[in-house]
């Protein structure tokens, strides 16, 4: 019996979210000596608590639809297009002198209709058309993108209720208000895939949709369900965003698309589905937080971040290759 | 009777006559698009596109993906406007540079999909990252300009001359030249060589590849290379065009690029498609886009539109095949 | 024509002598243990019969578990057409797969190819000795014209870089002229019918100089006069000097076509005879003729009982016709029928995961309509397919995600989540009550054996409580101890009250446990036997022979 216990506790150890648990310790730790002056302060600590849910979210948003088998590469442009049309809600409810408190919530659930609208057609296009969620979302993605230039006509959506500012920039005890999203998104996500019946079933059919299916799970409508869910979480980092920039534009955050998939992949999620923990993906976004951070307090150039950032996501995949290559030669 | 049957089968006689509609109500709408001015501006603003969709399509035949494209076009640029201004202003051996520069970054896409066994939108978004990022540091986001001059007029050569618009004559530009070269050698690689029927039987059915004896491995590294170095072509071609070098001027081209390989007919699921049926994607994709324009239609709508027409145009194929599939025969019913 | 003919033949032959020169040296450095064997044999060469092109002696084969193949025998002549010929498991597709150099048969085999000997064939080996099976899938692309898809292997044999589409439409001409028949050389493959994609597959196997084509149910997917299509070309190639190994389970279709058949039974070879030498009645005898090993279970009339479910008059085209039976409580109702017959569609109907055209399905009495197995679930309908890899267990997962599957929405607490607690005491139980070995709830379903897979699948739908188990060749492919243990388990169900419809090509399974036996041929009911009474030889007459009107009980 107690042979087993320590199987088990060797096994958590040698499990990926503990490796990135080390390493997120390790590159914390790193940047704090190499920085003790201005990485460990409570400034800094409180400007990556400030940056960090976004991405947060949206590698959230794109690790769910990763576990069920597919790819959201319109993430972004969801998020962009409930800012666009919600933010056009809030500066017109202000313009015609509407108070804030209407204003803010009519603006609100416009973002969160439109999302849901965003994610309701991938959930179509993939579930009930069968298009290969990569096609079908990055055609999506260039249909959303299209109509948030429409609105917009290339520029940004401004003239929001000073209210409303307060979702990106404020603080509570001074913990940063997204922060506290995050958290909640990251306590939502958690239940609602690896503690509900729905996570369940997305996980099962990101391994194998048609024994899923032949189990009487309704595939599709779990399908639809997580590209909802996805689209929700784009349109929370919408608020975010837009309550940040102060304004709404199509090509705010389009760089956290490819940043989500890499801290999705970089968290253990299978690429091919059917794998994944919401806490791995967390760690590696706080990863790749500390290290861009950090080395952004380094001096280091934003660019070679990205190198290293890239360079990041090849290594780990190589280490998984390698070390999967290896457990099938063991046998 | 075969001939006919065989033709409203092909995908790209389809496409062909969408942008022949297309066109002719462009037209009745905004006649000055269908003036050899407006022509011209078209190819020649498509060139790059077009040339880079074909180095796509292997890829995409396959059954895989390279979202890497436009950083690498976009460092190709880079070190060729480099290489023109600090070492030699050879124009062959711009081109040559570029294009072994492309090359290389194509075989390490194509090794780490290959040997790694990475899935393409991974590795590729990976090696984007690293590329992009090298690149902007490198140029600091900075434009390279004053090229040498021999370069620009490179650029500038139009062959055949043979219209007048006002002051200046109106001729095929040189770089169409590369787009034919690319295409032949393209068509020529996929049809007559083994290693591009190797490429469409991969797309067909990997496993029969596999059993009837391709090396699938090595197929995969060569379509990745063979892209990198049409990429690197597109790179020399784009700045003899723009005669300077921006190191933002692809982002998010690769969207573009995929977009008009999959309205091209290169089907989705691998294993279907054509240098032809690209050319006429790049084309709807040019026209579109051009139209709109001429319409006094915002620009904007192109990009609705092509989305639609890039769900519509794979969702038809889906459901088709779907269809053929839940009314295969499974029992040979006895009819008593 | 003809010179061109001897050219591939004498091109044939130098290779083979060249081949042989190759493998035996290289024989003697891989497998030192048998190179005895060898040189007793090059002595003794002198084959018994010159006109045998393949000859195998003490071919068997194990895995883990289960023996497939016992000290089998065979002759395959030069220019004949050879059936062969068993129930499912009896160890056929095991022995093509020996042949083609997939399987190395257990050491003691004996093989000559040709009159010499080969201690161990490799894909390549066989390929290059011409021996060159069609699958049924055919590995051909379907997007490639008729032509490649014939020729290119030629080229990918000799690694031409530069393709010439003259020489590969004369290629795929002059085999398809071999053949005896005219297909649109640039025709896409995926155009074209199942019958000719067949052809094309034939067609490709020439240009590897076949000497032995083997053929897996060549016949299963082809209409009437294609099957005498088909039937006209393996004569042609019988007359070119070519082999032809096929299975088929069509008795019907055997006897018309073979010069000879081989029967396995259970891994072990009965005998070959001659074409004439048989007829449908000692064939089928041979056959089933076996001692059942099973228990015999004791069979109950449920017909007082009531009528649980009941399919009137379900159609649906290229499955099945006019199909219309019931199933009694707490009964198990055997649907059996050579394979093709149409059994696993109409289950998959009742499913919901094969919608019929028409018909009417009537649950305890009343209509219901299934159009997912969702619906089915929702009704009490639980389905364990054949293919249970692909579409029982999800592999990937542990023993106890499979279970829970089909149950999870039951197992939520207060909050909407899974109740963990809950979940376990499930899936402890079900490990419990089918005895799966080992008991880790927490292992993957990739590394259970094939028995203890099955019991998974089993407890996730028992663990639904279903009132009616839909059950598709349950025993495939696993050992003969386990299969027992299954029976017992499905005895016990019905005994218990679930109804039971019990999919099995196994004639001694179906006697075994069935109260009640359906026949099934081609995409008809053929015949209902009182599993009390009912022989293998009735059963296996009504398979191959005459369709009658289903009997109302």
């Amino acid at each position: 019996m107690k042979s087993n216990t320590d199987k088990k506790t060797l096994a958590r150890l040698q499990s990926k979210e503990a490796v990135l648990l080390f390493i997120f310790i390790g590159v914390f730790v790193l940047m704090s000596v190499l920085s003790p002056t201005t990485f460990l302060t409570w400034r800094n600590l409180q400007s990556m608590a400030f940056q960090l849910p976004e991405l947060g979210i949206f590698a959230i948003a794109m690790m769910v639809v990763i576990v069920s088998g597919g790819m959201n590469l319109s993430i972004t442009y969801t998020a962009a297009l409930s800012s666009i049309i919600g933010g056009l809600v809030l500066s017109k409810m202000t313009a015609a002198g509407i108070g804030p408190g209407p204003t803010i919530l009519a603006g609100i659930a416009t973002f969160f209709v439109v999302g849901l609208a965003c994610g309701a057609l991938n959930g179509v296009i993939v579930a009930d058309i069968g298009i290969a969620p990569m096609l079908a979302t990055l055609g999506t993605s260039t249909l959303f993108e299209g109509i948030c230039l429409n609105i917009t006509k290339g520029g940004a959506i401004s003239g929001f209720p000073d209210a409303f500012l307060w979702f990106g920039n404020a603080t509570i005890l001074g913990v940063p208000f997204p922060m506290i999203v995050f958290v909640v998104v990251v306590a939502a996500a958690y239940f609602l895939m690896e503690r509900s019946p729905f996570g369940f079933k997305i996980y099962m059919i990101g391994c194998n949709p048609t024994v899923t299916s032949y189990s009487g799970v309704n595939v599709k409508k779990n399908l639809h369900r997580v590209y909802l869910f996805s689209a929700l979480l784009c349109a929370i980092a919408g608020i975010l965003m837009s309550s940040r920039y102060n304004s709404a534009k199509e090509s705010y955050g389009s760089s956290y698309m490819m940043q989500s998939i890499s801290a999705a992949v970089l968290g253990g999620t299978d690429i091919s589905g059917g794998y994944g923990r919401i806490f791995g993906t967390v760690l590696a976004v706080m990863i790749i937080q500390v290290i861009s951070s950090g080395l952004n307090i380094l001096g280091v150039n934003r660019f070679i971040i990205n190198v290293i950032m890239g360079g990041i996501l090849i290594l780990v995949l190589t280490i998984n290759f390698i070390s999967s290559g290896r457990k099938a030669n063991a046998k | 009777m075969k001939v006919a049957q065989r033709l409203k089968q092909s995908r790209e006689l389809g496409i062909l006559l969408i942008l022949v509609v297309v066109s002719i109500v462009i037209t009745l709408v905004a006649p000055a698009f269908f003036s050899i001015e407006n022509l011209f501006d078209i190819l020649k603003s498509n060139v790059v596109l077009a040339i880079m969709a074909i180095g796509m399509l292997p890829v995409i035949l396959t059954g895989g993906i390279d979202v890497s494209v436009s950083s690498m076009v976009a460092a190709v640029t880079i070190i060729v406007g480099k290489f023109l201004m600090n070492v030699s202003g050879n124009i062959f051996l711009a081109f040559l540079v570029g294009c072994l520069s492309g090359t290389i970054m194509g075989l390490i896409n194509g090794l780490l999909v290959a040997k790694l066994k990475i899935p393409p939108i991974v590795a590729t978004l990976g090696t984007m990252s690293i590329i992009l990022g090298v690149s902007l540091y490198y140029t600091n986001g900075n434009w390279i300009t004053g090229l040498p001059k021999n370069f620009i007029d490179f650029g500038r050569i139009t062959i055949g001359s043979f219209y007048r618009q006002g002051e200046e004559m109106i001729g095929f530009p040189i770089q169409l030249l590369f787009l034919i070269l690319v295409a032949v050698l393209t068509w020529f690689i996929l049809r007559h060589t083994l290693v591009g029927r190797g490429i469409y039987a991969v797309g067909g059915n990997r496993v029969s590849a596999e059993r009837v004896g391709y090396n699938v491995d090595r197929i995969t590294i060569f379509l990745y290379a063979y892209e990198g170095f049409i990429v690197g072509l597109a790179g020399v071609v784009h700045t003899s065009i723009m005669r300077q070098v921006d190191p933002n001027a692809f982002n998010g081209f690769e969207m573009q690029v995929i977009s008009a390989v999959v309205l091209g007919g290169a089907s989705s699921l691998g294993g279907y498609g054509s240098v032809s049926g690209t050319l006429v994607g790049v084309a709807l994709f040019s026209v579109i886009n051009n139209g709109l324009i001429l319409m006094h239609i915002p620009t904007f709508w192109q990009k609705i539109v092509v989305g639609i027409v890039l769900i519509a145009s794979i969702g038809f194929d889906v459901t088709q095949k779907r269809y053929r599939e839940s009314h295969n025969t499974k029992v040979d019913i006895e009819e008593a | 024509m003809q010179f061109c003919h001897a050219v591939f033949l004498a091109h044939f032959v130098y290779l083979n002598v060249l081949l042989c020169a190759f493998t035996v040296p290289e024989n003697r450095v891989t497998l030192p243990l048998q190179i005895k064997n060898l040189i007793i044999d090059t002595q003794e060469r002198t084959p018994m019969n010159p006109n045998a092109f393949l000859q195998i002696s003490h071919v068997s084969k194990t895995f883990p578990g289960v023996k497939a193949l016992q000290d089998i025998s065979l002759e395959i002549n030069r220019g004949e057409i050879h059936a062969l010929i068993g129930e499912n498991g009896a160890g056929k597709s095991t022995l093509i797969k020996i042949l083609s150099g997939v399987y190395q048969p257990d050491p003691g085999a004996e093989i000559s190819i040709d009159g010499k000997r080969c201690s161990q064939i490799t894909p390549l080996l066989a390929l290059k000795k011409g021996i060159v099976v069609i699958y049924q899938d055919f590995s051909l692309f379907p997007n490639e014209s008729v032509a490649e898809n014939i020729a290119i292997t030629t080229d990918i044999e000799k690694g031409t870089k530069f393709l010439s589409w003259k020489k590969i439409r004369s290629t795929a001409k002059a085999a398809l002229d071999r053949l005896g028949v005219e297909l649109d050389l640039d025709a896409p493959l995926g155009t074209l019918s199942v019958a000719k994609q067949q052809l094309v597959a034939i067609a490709r196997a020439l240009t590897f100089d076949a000497k032995l084509l083997i053929m897996d149910e060549p016949t299963s997917a082809l209409s009437k006069s294609e099957v005498e299509l088909l039937f006209r070309i393996m004569r042609t190639l019988r007359e070119s000097g070519i082999s032809i190994l096929f299975i088929s389970h069509k008795l019907d279709e055997v006897m018309a076509i073979s010069d000879r058949f081989s029967i396995l039974r259970d891994g072990k070879y009965l005998g070959t005879f001659g074409g004439d030498e048989l007829d449908n009645d000692i064939l089928i005898s041979l056959m089933v003729g076996r001692k059942i090993e099973y228990t015999i279970y004791q069979k109950h009339n449920r017909a007082n009982a009531g009528k649980v479910l009941e399919l009137k008059d379900f159609n649906k085209a290229g499955n099945f016709k006019n199909i219309s039976f019931h199933l009694n409580k707490g009964e198990i109702l055997g649907i059996t029928g050579l394979v093709g017959a149409g059994r696993t569609e109409i289950l998959k109907a009742i499913y919901g995961i094969n919608h019929q055209d028409t018909g009417q399905l009537f649950l305890d009495g009343r209509k219901i309509t299934i159009t997912s197995a969702e619906d089915a679930v929702r009704h009490g309908i639980a389905y364990m397919p054949e293919n249970r890899l692909s579409e029982g267990l999800v592999l990937r997962k542990t023993m106890a995600d499979n279970i829970t599957v089909t149950v999870v929405d039951r197992l939520k607490t207060k909050s909407k989540l899974i109740d963990r607690t809950k979940q376990k005491e499930l899936v402890d139980k079900w490990i419990h009550e089918l005895n799966i070995k080992p008991p880790y709830p927490d292992m993957s379903a990739s590394k259970l054996s094939g028995g203890n897979q099955q019991r998974v699948v089993l407890a996730k739908w028992l663990a639904v409580n279903p009132k009616v188990l839909l059950v598709d060749e349950p025993t495939n492919g696993i050992d003969i101890g386990a299969k027992a243990e299954i029976h017992k388990l499905l005895r016990d169900l019905a005994e218990s009250g679930i109804s039971i419809i019990l999919v099995s090509s196994e004639l001694s399974e179906i006697l075994a446990i069935a109260d009640r036996i359906l026949v099934m041929r081609r995409g008809k009911i053929a015949g209902e036997f009182d599993g009390a009474t009912a022989t293998q030889e009735e059963i296996m007459n009504k398979a191959i022979l005459g369709v009658k009107q289903p009997v109302t009980a």
